[in-house]
């Protein structure tokens, strides 16, 4: 595993910005959802904070704060330089469950997520309802980036989807 | 940023499958690391070690109630830190090198008093301060290997690391954009065959 081990984490950096940008091109390609085998189709909304980098050494990065930040124009832009989402907000709506979260695309890690309310605060069985969700969020988010890393090492099916983001990024629709 | 109430921030590690009868080693093991508060009386400014997760004075693990039905280990890690910010410091040792100035009828303190009654104040001080208390939950899957610590701080993760480590003798890895592949059921040549892909260009415009 590459856990602590940096030079690792670094070299496969890319897929983590590579698989924010294209949940950001599917989404608005299906209009907001994305199809997991697990749990259907999960919406997907980028919310109130994107932030965007280039790869490499010597980071550019642009951060964009509005009500629907992947709509800017300012994001659209930083696309257009050769920026790729380094950390988003994400809103996710599988079913009747409604999550947010703050997503880092070289470490995948959760921050400041906000978990569906379905126990009260003194309820016994609250900490195994909590520990439940987190394990649904983590589990899918991880088969969406699973999906996207298996598309992304299929050629065959990765080329056409290479060029409509390519089509895209240049001010195309997705 | 905790699992018991409000939003949620974590980091993920793996950890491997534990020995046969691993309840009671466990809790063995957790109370030989267990947390020890700070004598104020003595030099220390940080002590860490683990405490139950829902009692943060209390450092007993029972092995029968180790494991909760769902299959995880839940505990905390409490690091207290007794230490007197440098502003509070020097306010003190100036009041008292006034004062003691003052009684003796002197201009200053010679530089071997001053650092006499730094240490003097400092004791003092320790003795008049409680110290700040962090608690970390950590959410430990015995089944799966797959252990969150609740805290997005890298020298909090860097000690529980080395802690966690030491207690249970046995290696804690990050979880990241390669080894969760592997978690989510990839196989390993799937995974080392990653090696082969480059970075993607999505813009047209050349920097």
């Amino acid at each position: 595993m590459e856990g602590g081990n940096d030079k690792s984490a670094e070299r496969f950096a890319f897929l983590g910005r590579e698989f924010l940008t294209w949940l950001w091109f599917e989404a608005e390609r299906t209009g907001g959802g994305i199809d997991t085998l697990s749990f259907g189709r999960v919406g997907v909304e980028f919310g109130q904070r994107l932030s965007l980098e280039t790869g490499g050494n010597v980071k550019e990065g642009s951060t964009v704060q509005a009500d629907a930040p992947s709509q800017a124009e300012e994001a659209r832009t930083a696309l257009r330089t050769g920026k790729k989402v380094a950390r988003a907000r994400l809103l996710l709506d599988a079913g009747e469950r409604q999550y947010q979260v703050n997503l880092d695309a070289e470490s995948l890690t959760i921050a400041g997520a906000k978990l569906p309310t379905m126990l009260g605060p003194k309820d016994a069985s609250l900490l195994d309802e909590r520990l439940r969700l987190v394990d649904e969020l983590e589990a899918i988010l991880d088969e969406m980036y699973v999906g996207f890393v298996k598309l992304r090492m299929d050629e065959a099916n990765w080329g056409p989807v290479r060029e409509a983001m390519r089509a895209w990024v240049a001010g195309g629709g997705a | 940023m905790a699992l018991a109430s409000g939003t949620v921030s974590y980091l993920r590690f793996y950890v491997a499958a534990p020995p046969e009868g691993f309840e009671r080693v466990y809790a063995d093991q957790l109370g030989a690391s267990r947390f020890n508060e700070i004598d104020p009386r003595s030099e220390v400014e940080k002590s860490s070690g683990w405490v139950q997760f829902d009692d943060a004075f209390a450092a007993d693990f029972d092995p029968g109630t180790l494991i909760t039905p769902s299959g995880y280990l839940l505990f905390r890690l409490r690091i207290d830190t007794l230490k007197i910010p440098a502003g509070t410091m020097k306010a003190y040792v100036d009041q008292e090198a006034q004062k003691l100035c003052k009684t003796q009828n002197r201009e200053k303190l010679a530089r071997k008093e001053l650092d006499q009654l730094k240490l003097e104040v400092k004791k003092q001080l320790r003795i008049r301060s409680l110290p700040k208390l962090q608690l970390i939950e950590i959410a430990w899957n015995i089944p799966t290997g797959e252990l969150r610590l609740f805290s997005a701080s890298k020298t909090v993760a860097g000690g529980f690391v080395e802690l966690f480590e030491k207690t249970f003798q046995t290696q804690l890895q990050a979880v990241g954009l390669r080894s969760v592949l592997w978690l989510r059921g990839m196989s390993e040549g799937e995974v080392d065959s990653l090696s082969l892909l480059e970075p993607e260009r999505f813009h047209l415009i050349p920097r």
